[in-house]
């Protein structure tokens, strides 16, 4: 009785230390020693005990939380990709408001598309009443400066667009690396718990893993009777018990754009959740709707200003089609621009009231008014999923703390535990020294008779 | 519910993290004057101020727009001025010269008047601007608007004009334009009136005077009266329309100049409203903040060292 209760006790406290060696490991779940009565003796005089048995460890989990985290992980992580990534073109949008200067309190965004053009039109209205070569060549040179900028936002863009298709790639390889391992897991943690046994640090490093599998994509989950999970990805099956029939592959769509498909089955798969989630609704919904947006204005900004300059000249002040390849006409120079405005008294006038006439392919507004609601647009969108990532973090941080509350490791709980595991073997060790005594004295009695 | 030693420090963490952005927001507010610098910050504003931005700018250049304006009007107030004068003195010459028995040193000194008044009103019609571009000869600045031509006496025979009839009109406001330039001439019969020569109203100052110069000359006072006379009061009367319309045209720019800067002070406050931060408010959740953020730190260190280690033997 005395050696099966100090063994009891001793793996109490060796459980209890393990507990304790992970209180700051996030993903540890504590652990318990399961005792239990032994087995019971009949006597003369009815039962008696024998003791204690340690019969089981019991981890501390919370299946149900334990999915919710999964769950909203992925949407956490979706709405981080999506911030990350629309506050990037913010930056490079460079519609960054400043205070003026000591002798000028108007707020001005100077560096922006939207001062830019503004100033191409103050420019031809300075034509009105100043065309002389020296103004038009600063016409010239603002112009310039507008392509200009127009190329580099747009091809900015381009490169986040590229960045988020990397960010995909790299995100699906990591996936796919993540079910390879869930499954190996799976046939661990059935290997072990075949003979009976326990597998609880296997246990924690899946959950550890269809976490980070949940960061980067949304999955259903279900766990098979011999404890395996199975992991479905859009309705296909990635691991199935100790298998993976299938994984995740990239394929460009007709837009240049990487999309997600299931390798083997060949079917496009919708990920709405998780960094390649995020990174793919950022892609293809706000920030193509920016690049449509600018694209538009500087592709109306070309036609429009053409039409009044050529019906002058016979010559297109601008080339290019959209944002991405806008320039000024290289044989449209400060003397050309000048005897123009000189042979029609109305060409600069004309050029200056583009600024405020309304265009029907830009929903009748002007180019400044499309291009600042483009702006505002974006603002928009970031917004919005900085609000929904507040909120959801706010969320997982509530279903962090339950999980924690269940599997989590307190240290004064521990150290209480580890004290009276303590008392009880000293106890036990007390209990056997007292029989052993009593069986020398017993001893003793039958040498001396 | 059940605590765990971990949970504390994942609950902190967030925490003093939002306290240390709101910090950083509101220094940031608080150092720059504006409570609005990117568009995440409040899209739809941030649009409203885009717009009022580029109106400001563009009511900035409509500005200087009329400055430039007002100056090249008052430029060629003053040799119409003149101009006028000239003709209408030798209008008066004509109506006595007409009507007198004066024998012909009065005529041969009246030609000779008349013949200064020509080159003189020659000289006035070629001004030029502080640039040194010609002022009457439509878009072509570069060349004297009227050249003349001379006898052997010295005497302009004839005057041609050498400009065009382009104008521009200066933008003063949103689809609003303003001519203030006068072309020296004009035989086409449309488009702005000519200053000198005008078709459309049948006005000719040097060829009238110098039809009038010479029948002077050569002692002809015949129908000076009917004739010369009736055609340089005519040329009188364009003239002071166009000193009129000039004086107009300053008029309208000056009144412009006031609305102009009314809009401008206008959109300067609306810009400054929309995004100026309220210092008073900002320097107190400053504050707030500052101080939630120290008790955050010495609540958390306090919390954190507790532990029933320190009290185990």
């Amino acid at each position: 009785m005395g050696a099966t209760s100090l063994s009891a006790e001793q793996q109490a406290s060796e459980i209890t230390g393990n507990n304790l060696a992970n209180v700051n490991n996030p993903t540890y779940s504590r652990e318990q020693l399961v005792m239990q009565s032994a087995l019971p003796v009949d006597t003369p005089i009815g039962q008696e005990g024998t003791g204690v048995d340690a019969s089981s460890i019991q981890q501390f989990r919370d299946a149900y939380v334990d999915s919710q985290v999964v769950s909203q992980t992925s949407v956490t992580s979706s709405y981080t990709a999506q911030q990350s990534t629309l506050q990037n073109a913010e930056i490079y949008l460079d519609e960054q408001l400043q205070a003026g200067s000591a002798t000028d309190s108007t707020t001005n965004s100077p560096n922006g598309l939207s001062a830019n053009i503004s100033n191409l039109f103050n420019q031809f209205s300075g034509l009105t009443t100043s065309n002389t070569q020296a103004a038009a060549g600063t016409t010239i040179a603002d112009a310039q400066n507008l392509a200009k900028q127009f190329n580099q936002v747009s091809a900015s863009l381009s490169n986040i667009q590229g960045n988020t298709n990397q960010s995909v790639q790299t995100g699906v390889a990591a996936a796919n690396q993540d079910l390879a391992t869930i499954a190996g897991l799976n046939q661990q943690i059935a290997v072990a718990t075949a003979s009976g046994g326990t597998a609880d640090a296997l246990v924690d490093q899946r959950q550890t893993t269809l976490q980070n599998l949940a960061s980067y994509v949304n999955f259903s989950s279900s766990t098979e009777s011999n404890g395996s999970v199975d992991v479905s990805i859009g309705g296909v099956s990635m691991v199935a018990g100790v298998t993976t029939p299938d994984q995740l592959q990239t394929f460009t769509n007709s837009s240049g754009n990487l999309m997600v498909q299931a390798q083997n089955a060949g079917t496009p798969l919708t990920i709405t959740g998780g960094s390649i989630g995020g990174n793919i609704t950022a892609r293809d919904g706000a920030l193509a709707t920016l690049q449509s947006g600018l694209d538009a204005v500087a592709s109306n900004l070309i036609t429009q200003v053409n039409t009044v300059y050529n019906a002058s000249t016979g010559e297109n002040f601008f080339t290019g089609a959209d944002a991405s390849d806008i320039a000024v006409n290289s044989s449209v120079g400060a003397s050309d621009l000048n005897t123009a405005v000189s042979n029609d008294g109305s060409l600069a006038s004309n050029l200056a009231n583009l600024a405020t006439t309304p265009i029907s392919s830009l929903k009748n507004q002007t180019l400044q008014a499309s291009y600042d609601s483009t702006v505002s647009g974006l603002g928009d969108s970031i917004d919005i999923a900085t609000g929904q990532l507040n909120s959801n973090q706010t969320v997982a941080q509530m279903l962090s703390n339950q999980q924690s509350s269940v599997s989590g490791v307190n240290t004064d709980e521990e150290m209480t535990n580890l004290i009276e595991f303590q008392k009880a073997y000293e106890a036990s060790a007390e209990l056997i020294s007292t029989v052993s005594n009593m069986l020398e004295t017993v001893i003793d009695m039958a040498y001396e008779s | 519910m059940r605590v765990s030693s971990l949970m504390f420090s994942q609950n902190y963490l967030p925490q003093l993290n939002q306290l240390e952005q709101s910090q950083n927001q509101l220094q940031g507010e608080a150092s720059s004057g504006l409570s609005l610098t990117q568009p995440e910050d409040n899209p739809a504003m941030m649009d409203q101020v885009l717009s009022l931005q580029s109106q400001s700018s563009a009511n900035a250049q409509y500005q200087k727009n009329i400055t430039q304006l007002q100056s090249a009007a008052a430029v060629a107030a003053n040799p119409i001025n003149q101009i006028q004068s000239l003709v209408s003195q030798a209008s008066q010459i004509a109506l006595s010269a007409g009507g007198a028995n004066g024998g012909s040193a009065d005529l041969s000194a009246d030609a000779d008047t008349v013949e200064g008044y020509v080159k003189s009103i020659l000289q006035f019609a070629n001004s030029t601007d502080g640039s040194g571009n010609y002022i009457f000869g439509g878009s072509n600045t570069t060349t004297p608007p009227f050249a003349a031509t001379y006898d052997s006496s010295g005497n302009i025979t004839a005057v041609t004009y050498q400009g065009n009839t382009n104008v521009q009109s200066g933008q003063i406001a949103p689809n609003v334009s303003l001519t203030t330039q006068i072309p020296g001439a004009n035989t086409t019969g449309s488009g702005p009136q000519g200053l000198l020569v005008d078709s459309g109203s049948g006005v000719d100052v040097f060829s009238d005077l110098i039809s009038f110069q010479q029948k002077l000359a050569s002692g002809n006072t015949a129908s000076l009266t009917s004739t010369d006379a009736t055609k340089l009061e005519a040329d009188d009367n364009h003239l002071i329309g166009q000193i009129s319309a000039n004086s107009v045209v300053q008029s309208t720019l000056e009144s412009a100049s006031t609305n102009n800067t009314n809009v401008g002070s206008t959109l300067s406050s609306q810009i400054s409203t929309d995004t100026g931060a309220d210092l008073a408010t900002t320097l107190s959740k400053l504050t707030q903040t500052q101080t939630a953020y120290q008790a955050a730190l010495e609540s958390g260190v306090l919390v954190m060292n507790l532990s029933i280690l320190q009290y185990i033997g």
